[in-house]
């Protein structure tokens, strides 16, 4: 009986600090002999201080945190990502020291822009990061004041090209439009924008009706009441905006799913054991409760299926698939 | 929070050993960067960036908003010396600075540029203390036609730039939007003139655009002057600028601080256009705008008082409503976002401690950078001293550098080369480069603005017509370019106002 007490009191308070030395002593023996010899590179293809950067850093500091080895950003920028996207499908070294911290974003890149010079199979998945999803947010003022996503959707049948949705051009921004315009024969008046960021600013001013972004880019405005949010385009609601329909909900289907997945990956042909360690060191920082706090705090989730993919490149693909069909569907892709 | 209050209570925060340790830091930084030629802010901002995460958000955001102003300081000083644009914003200090610095007032044009950094910074960052809510307002309003308005303002103020040859000049203007079409289309998200490269797809890098054109061409420029060891044989002489140079440069100081506050608050703008239209404006209402080009001590004091104040304007919309307006302020915004603080209209309200701090901090960064940069502009000037064969080496070395530091991009090395050469050729077939750099800069934010607005309006171009702020200011750029026409076509020496 003391034992068992013993053993409760020890794994109650000795447990975290002792599961923590496990999950390092785990990744140790993962870790290749002759690897790293370098710091680690992520490579994000974003300027440095944008939503990608900001998550690429945080999971550095904390794969350095759980392996104890060197890592640092490389912030490979131009052209909308597709400069870093090109570098790493077909430029960079696969010995494990370079590292991808990608969005989804990188699938209609290599579907629609890399015109055959590189294809997704480049570029292998190691671990799943995290998810956001674009959100639409209307102004707390003005002709649409109160208006339900479904609401503004009639208006823009009733007065086509009236209702001024701010988009970014050829993106998911302006493929969702697409998409509810080809399904509800409403059409919006699209302002095309170089961001989300700039779009919530022109909907502040009252030059849009409609903006669309993520939530750490609307969230300042939300709180200082100047922005309503309509719908979002994820599959479940988002737990820090509970009152928010999402798209499938409020216009009764099930294909509204416009997504910014983040993932690393490594340029294809690292060996396997470095691949190994590197996912699992990734793996075990998504683990770790305080890197998911931050990542919380900029209003991400964590999607199940992908957070505990036993293949992950193989559940991503689902997600490429549906895209794909949306490229098909619209004519973009033969 | 009343504003005095607010900055009482930012001083409180600032005034402690570590945050006033990290300010002069900030401001070192800045003006190393700020001289060296090709590493800009942005490329500092950047690499400094991981270091701020361990440190308190004041004191890290402080040191951060320091290396972007010092960089502004510490600009002026290559142009001055060796003709060559420390960073893209002192491009235009480079056309009467370097010529004082010719006749041997080097110290007269870097004295005038520090303190005319320090009388704008501080300008500006008075208007931040007392105004930020409100001007943030009135900035938000600001949509795309008023951007186009402001925009088409700029680019008539910038045929007064010209120098020479009229015809050659709206060539450069011409080329200048030419290039800044390479890329992808901001309406339809096509790719233009990319010739199936990726390396285009995102369009010409502006600072590989600024260093081979103004760094490399002036290195090779010189390099064919063989008899010549150093770039000022004369020596410099008055190291502080004269009575008649105060009295020639408070007021392009003050225009310079105005205008350069107002570009920094539009998105786009910053510290770059407003050097540029403070430029032309000096010489548009300048007396004799002969004197321009040949060392008016006001083509200094303007832009660089401009540059100084942009930052203080761009730093607003960053601050008040979490909307960057340019690359440096969307880096700011990510260290604040990294340290789990969402800047927005309550950023004031929720964080008057980092708020006030950071505004506290810039009164002391500006006067931590003016006791800097005064008792170096002697130092500076020892430069001139430097052997050739030892000098352009350095220059070579740090260009190719700073190019690549932007992106991390080799492909911009070979950018930076081919603007180095085609601009040498221009500039013996006596090309001014100026104008084609801000038609550069200012062609993609015609062109959103203006395609923005025509999507967004109901009756084609009359929005231009119906939103006020934007029908005042192409009536005010109507003005400026029929006056310009009617100087030119009057008789020399006649008319002309």
């Amino acid at each position: 009986m003391k034992h068992v007490a013993l053993a409760f009191v020890a794994t109650f308070f000795i447990g975290p600090a002792l599961a923590q030395g496990d999950l390092k002593a785990e990744l140790a023996k993962l870790k290749p002999r002759d690897f790293p010899t370098q710091p680690i590179e992520f490579t994000v293809v974003y300027p440095a201080g944008g939503g990608m950067d900001v998550t690429g850093r945080l999971l550095a500091k904390y794969v350095e945190k759980w392996t104890g080895e060197r890592v640092i950003v490389n912030n490979r920028t131009g052209g909308a990502g597709m400069i870093g996207h090109s570098y790493l499908a077909t430029q960079a070294k696969p010995d494990g020291h370079t590292v991808g911290v990608l969005a989804n974003l990188v699938w209609g890149d290599a579907m629609l822009r890399a015109q055959g010079r590189w294809s997704l199979n480049d570029l292998e998945p190691i671990g799943y990061i995290n998810s956001d999803a674009l959100t639409w947010v209307g102004r707390a003022e003005g002709p649409y004041k109160g208006y339900s996503v479904k609401q503004i959707i009639q208006a823009a049948k009733d007065k086509p090209g009236t209702v001024r949705v701010a988009t970014v051009p050829g993106s998911m921004w302006e493929y969702i439009v697409e998409q509810i315009e080809a399904s509800s024969g409403a059409k919006f008046l699209r302002v095309p924008f170089q961001g989300g960021g700039a779009g919530i600013g022109a909907l502040v001013g009252g030059n849009v009706d409609v903006a669309q972004g993520f939530y750490s880019e609307f969230r300042g405005h939300l709180d200082g009441g100047k922005v309503a949010p309509l719908a979002v385009a994820s599959a479940a609601r988002m737990d820090f905006l509970k009152d928010m329909p999402t798209f499938n909900e409020a216009l009764g289907s099930s294909d509204y799913l416009w997504q910014v997945i983040r993932f690393a990956v490594v340029p294809k042909g690292t060996p396997a054991d470095r691949k190994a360690y590197l996912g699992a060191a990734i793996h075990t920082a998504m683990k770790d409760p305080e890197l998911l706090a931050e990542y919380r705090k900029f209003g991400v989730f964590f999607d199940p299926k992908l957070a505990n993919s036993a293949n992950l490149a193989q559940d991503l693909g689902a997600y490429v698939e549906a895209e794909r069909q949306f490229y098909v569907k619209t004519g973009r892709l033969k | 929070m009343d504003p005095l209050a607010g900055l009482l209570s930012g001083f409180a925060v600032i005034l402690t050993p570590q945050n006033l340790y990290l300010c002069l830091i900030g401001s070192v930084i800045g003006t190393l960067v700020g001289v060296l030629p090709g590493v800009g802010p942005l490329a500092a901002l950047a690499l400094l960036l991981p270091v701020t995460f361990t440190l308190p958000p004041v004191g890290g955001m402080v040191m951060l908003c320091s290396i972007f102003y010092g960089a502004m300081y510490g600009g002026s000083t290559t142009s001055v010396l060796l003709n060559i644009p420390g960073e893209a914003a002192s491009v235009v200090t480079c056309i009467d600075g370097h010529q004082m610095a010719r006749q041997g007032r080097a110290g007269a044009a870097l004295g005038i540029a520090a303190i005319g950094s320090f009388i704008a910074g501080t300008i500006g960052v008075v208007i931040m203390t007392f105004f930020a809510p409100l001007i943030a307002a009135v900035a938000i309003r600001f949509g795309p036609p008023e951007n186009f308005g402001l925009m088409v303002l700029g680019l008539v103020c910038t045929l007064f730039m010209i120098s020479g040859s009229a015809v050659k000049g709206v060539l450069m203007v011409a080329l200048g939007f030419l290039v800044a079409a390479v890329g992808i289309d901001v309406v339809n998200g096509r790719e233009r003139f990319t010739f199936g490269s990726v390396n285009l797809s995102g369009g010409i890098e502006l600072l590989s655009v600024v260093i081979g054109l103004f760094g490399l061409t002036e290195v090779f420029s010189n390099v064919e002057q063989r008899l010549k060891t150093t770039v000022v044989a004369e020596r410099v002489t008055g190291l502080w600028p004269s009575l008649a140079d105060w009295r020639a440069s408070w007021r392009p100081m003050l225009r310079g601080s105005g205008l350069g506050f107002l570009l920094g608050l539009v998105p786009g703008g910053g510290p770059v256009t407003a050097s540029f239209m403070s430029y032309a404006l000096e010489k548009r209402i300048a007396r004799d705008p002969q004197r321009f080009g040949k060392g008016a001590i006001e083509g200094v004091a303007g832009p660089e008082s401009a540059n100084n104040a942009a930052v203080a304007g761009s730093l607003i919309p960053v601050l008040s409503l979490g909307i960057p307006g340019n690359p440096v302020t969307a880096l700011l915004l990510g260290a604040l976002i990294i340290q789990g603080i969402q800047p927005g209209p309550l950023f004031m309200t929720q964080r008057p401690d980092l708020f006030w701090g950071i505004v506290a901090g810039m009164y002391v960064g500006n006067v931590f950078l003016l006791l800097l940069n005064l008792p170096l502009v002697g130092v500076w000037a020892q430069l001139l001293r430097i052997p050739y064969r030892v000098l352009f080496p350095v220059v070579l070395l740090l260009c190719v550098v700073g190019a690549y530091s932007a992106n991390k991009n080799v492909f911009d090395l070979w950018v930076m080369l081919a603007f180095g050469i085609g601009g040498y050729a221009l500039r013996k077939l006596e090309y001014d480069l100026a104008p084609f750099v801000i038609a550069f800069v200012l062609a993609p934010l015609l062109e959103q603005s203006l395609r923005q607005s025509l999507v967004m309006s109901p009756d084609g171009a009359m929005i231009l017509l119906q939103r006020p702020v934007t029908a005042l200011l192409l009536a005010a750029s109507a003005v400026l370019a029929a006056l310009m026409l009617r100087r030119k076509s009057s008789p020399k020496g006649g008319g002309g106002s």
